[in-house]
């Protein structure tokens, strides 16, 4: 049978498949070759420390990882946090999403298709605009530690908070005139789709959400979450002993309006990305309402203790659910674990009758199409190379 | 400067000009099409030769340099790194030049923002190399894995690593810029135990690097300094750790707008009190801001809406060799730790050493305290 090697890249770093088979994929294996030894360097180290550097796993998402950091340190510590710290962690965790879902549609996802450098532009407008927001509250963006365990470091003042309320206004408006309206109308959309079909890659349809920020709901339990190693540099992850997809389709799936796009499409290619993208105004019109509940006068940290203990979060990062686990021994860091959205979609399987989502969506479709269908998952190599 | 330099600059720009540039369009014909008058323009370059330390003079050449930036060919290698210098860059200004010109410059080759992808991003990356030997100036974003000849980071379909590929480029490159503190220093993954032997580029090649440090660097920096191999075809004069001067000679300390408090011995004591409602210094809580050489108190970040220091956390020291380490714990001071950056300037050392002398009484008690003080309850 014939193997050919491909590099995928544009993905904040590379993956490297293997795939077997001639004009369809028969099978295919993923593998990714860099690693950074996060977890190594954490150990022994004051606590606090980890909160500077997690960020840096990705620079992409690198809030979702000071949160899940964070929200392990409070677990293990039974830190209480105020109302207010909460909804201000929310709105930049949740502008990293919006602004991750814009960037990953334009640059990494749509160059598969369209060779056209003016939607980097369009791209880059928004990120700018965004990551403003996100600097009004957390100092700078990307890379900043301003969440604690206890709450948040930054004090906004009445005007920063009516500058982004402002600002999120602003944003949603654009984005429902450049992007995608409130009826899932998209031209880009159609553009990118003129010529790829539809209804590739679909995927094993097992959705998990672990996470419970903004108005996701969970539905599994972080414990049943188990990591083994694989041939790569990365590790496999599964739960309950199977694979699953994690993501925006599996966050948004019980969606009146992903519904309908679901009866028709099933997960495929096309209900991936439309969903990413329609998530994209589902948590700025979230944002847009939180923000009206912030009341200024709330403190915005409340001081804790460090105890040693062991914690485990897991937040819903861009790419889907991200979980961090911590063991505290006399204030230094024992134990650090981390598992990224991207090794539970990028799994890979030996067998083919237990594969993963993205292994699964690649299967039985012309070769031609793997290059999308692969990042319709919006992979990061920089967060599995950890 | 002289008139000579002037000259020189002149006569460097003109030979630019004949170069071919990459689209059909030029670059004041781009800024036109994105909302940009002549005047927004000007003003951009004279608020660049501020912050290059060019007398104002310049600032038409600055101009002029960056509608000729789209000759000058760039590649951008990525190595083991997190990806925020690009994201930094990608998401400066809304939109705005630099993040215009940085997307017009030659890049003939960069992982993320290139519109090519698989073979044909190779192919593009061989082409250049061939095409603009000597010419182009190399961009390296992240810390060179060496341990095991370098086999944590291999990229492309024959599995090169890292070190073999950045050695390679770099020797045809015309100069080289490491963007951020993991290619200038080896950054995070360099950290204690360094468990990959990640390193610097400066340690690894045989030839001049200059380095821009930051965690990520601002994206001011980066385009101030590729602007300036732009307008010199030099690269700019650097302190001994091989920083752009104009970016890195003054400390975060220096310029930093709760300096009144430190002086007159206002701090946070822990995070939420009454001194961080009130935007006292953050000496005690841990900002390196005083053993820290960077403009991030001046530039700020993300068309200058913030830093960290105002968000009320401290400055990590992100753009110091081994910060990492030496900056650790990086929510507790330093005490009295000397740090290699200390004496590169000795103006500003002299300045900040008095002041730290002043106003040094309670922070000297205090350090006295936090070294044998045990780790938190
Ligand atoms: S110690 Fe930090 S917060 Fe205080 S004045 Fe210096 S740079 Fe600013
Ligand atoms: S304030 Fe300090 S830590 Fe923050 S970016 Fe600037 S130099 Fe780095």
């Amino acid at each position: 049978m014939k193997i050919t090697k491909k590099i995928v890249n544009k993905i904040e770093g590379e993956a490297s498949l293997k795939i077997y088979g001639e004009e369809k994929v028969d099978f295919v294996e993923i593998e990714f070759w860099q690693y950074r030894g996060v977890e190594s360097y954490l150990i022994n180290r004051p606590v606090m420390d980890a909160l500077v550097i997690n960020p840096r796993i990705c620079g992409i998402c690198g809030h979702s990882h000071l949160f899940a950091t964070v929200k392990a340190i409070e677990n293990a510590v039974n830190a209480k946090v105020s109302k207010k710290a909460e909804i201000l962690r929310d709105i930049t965790v949740g502008l990293e999403i919006v602004e991750n879902h814009i960037k990953w549609f334009y640059i990494t996802l749509f160059p598969t298709q369209i060779k056209d450098k003016k939607y980097i532009f369009k791209a880059g407008e928004f990120a700018a605009l965004i990551s403003k927001a996100i600097a009004l509250i957390a100092g700078q963006y990307p890379h900043n530690s301003y969440m604690v365990p206890g709450g948040v470091t930054s004090d906004p003042t009445n005007l920063e908070i009516i500058k982004l309320k402002d600002l999120l206004n602003k944003i949603y408006e654009k984005y429902q005139e450049k992007i995608m309206d409130l009826n899932l109308n998209s031209e880009d959309i159609e553009l990118f789709f003129e010529n790829l079909p539809k209804d590739i890659g679909k995927s094993i349809n097992r959705f998990l959400v672990l996470g419970d920020n903004l108005f996701f709901k969970k539905n599994g339990d972080v414990n049943l979450v188990k990591e083994v190693e694989n041939s790569s540099l990365s590790k496999n992850v599964l739960y309950n002993g199977e694979f699953v997809e994690v993501g925006p389709l599996a966050r948004n799936i019980n969606n009146e309006n992903i519904r309908k796009i679901y009866n028709n499409y099933k997960n495929s290619i096309f209900t991936r990305i439309l969903t990413r993208v329609y998530e994209g105004l589902l948590i700025l019109e979230y944002l847009i309402n939180k923000i009206k509940e912030i009341d200024i006068c709330e403190p915005s940290y409340i001081k804790c203790g460090m105890s040693n203990s062991k914690g485990i979060a897991a937040v819903e990062a861009p790419r889907g659910s991200l979980i961090h686990e911590i063991e505290i021994k006399n204030g230094k860091i024992a134990y650090y674990n981390i598992i990224v959205p991207t090794q539970f979609n990028l799994s890979s399987s030996k067998d083919k009758n237990k594969l993963s989502a993205a292994q699964s969506a690649m299967i039985n479709e012309k070769k031609e199409y793997i290059d999308s269908i692969f990042k319709c998952f919006d992979i990061c190599a920089v967060c599995v190379s950890h | 400067m002289n008139e000579a330099t002037i000259q020189k600059i002149k006569e460097r720009l003109a030979t630019l000009k004949k170069l071919p540039g990459i689209g059909q369009k030029s670059v004041a014909e781009v800024l036109e099409e994105h909302g940009f008058t002549r005047r927004d323009f000007l003003k951009w370059s004279a608020a660049m030769a501020v912050m290059l330390g060019l007398p104002t003079k310049f600032s038409p050449l600055i101009a002029e340099a960056a509608e000729v930036s789209d000759r000058l060919p760039v590649v951008w290698l990525h190595l083991a790194e997190c990806t925020g210098c690009s994201e930094s860059l990608i998401r400066n200004d809304s939109p705005t030049i630099d993040n215009i010109l940085f997307n017009f410059i030659n890049l003939q080759y960069h992982d993320t923002i290139m519109a090519a992808a698989g073979w044909q991003a190779e192919e593009n990356f061989e082409e250049a190399m061939e095409k603009f030997a000597g010419r182009f100036v190399l961009c390296v974003e992240g810390g060179v894995p060496t341990k095991d000849g370098g086999e944590f980071l291999t990229i492309g379909p024959h599995a090169e690593t890292g070190l073999e590929k950045l050695k390679r480029t770099a020797d045809k490159a015309a100069a080289v810029i490491s963007v951020g503190t993991c290619s200038s220093f080896g950054g995070i993954q360099a950290a204690a135990p360094n468990p990959t032997g990640v390193k610097g580029v400066y340690q690894v090649i045989n030839k001049p690097v200059i380095n821009v440090p930051g965690c990520p660097p601002s994206a001011k920096n980066i385009v101030g300094t590729v602007l300036y191999v732009i307008l010199f075809g030099a690269l700019p004069a650097v302190d001994n750790f091989n920083r752009p001067k104009f970016a890195y000679g003054l400390r975060i300390h220096d310029l930093c707008e709760r300096r009144g408090h430190f002086d007159a011995g206002e701090f946070v004591e822990e995070f939420g009190d009454h001194g961080a409602e009130n935007g006292f210094c953050l000496y005690k809580v841990g900002c390196k801001g005083p053993y820290t050489f960077n403009n991030c108190s001046r530039e700020r970040f993300n068309q200058h809406t913030s830093w960290p220091v105002q968000a009320g956390h401290g400055c990590i020291g992100c753009s110091e060799p081994d910060f990492w380490d030496s900056m650790a714990p990086y929510e507790e001071p330093l005490a009295n730790h000397k740090f290699a950056s200390a004496t590169v300037d000795a103006t500003a050392d002299k300045i900040g050493a008095t002041i730290l002398v002043v106003a040094g009484v309670a922070i000297v008690a205090h350090a006295a305290l936090s070294a044998i003080k045990n780790p938190k309850e």
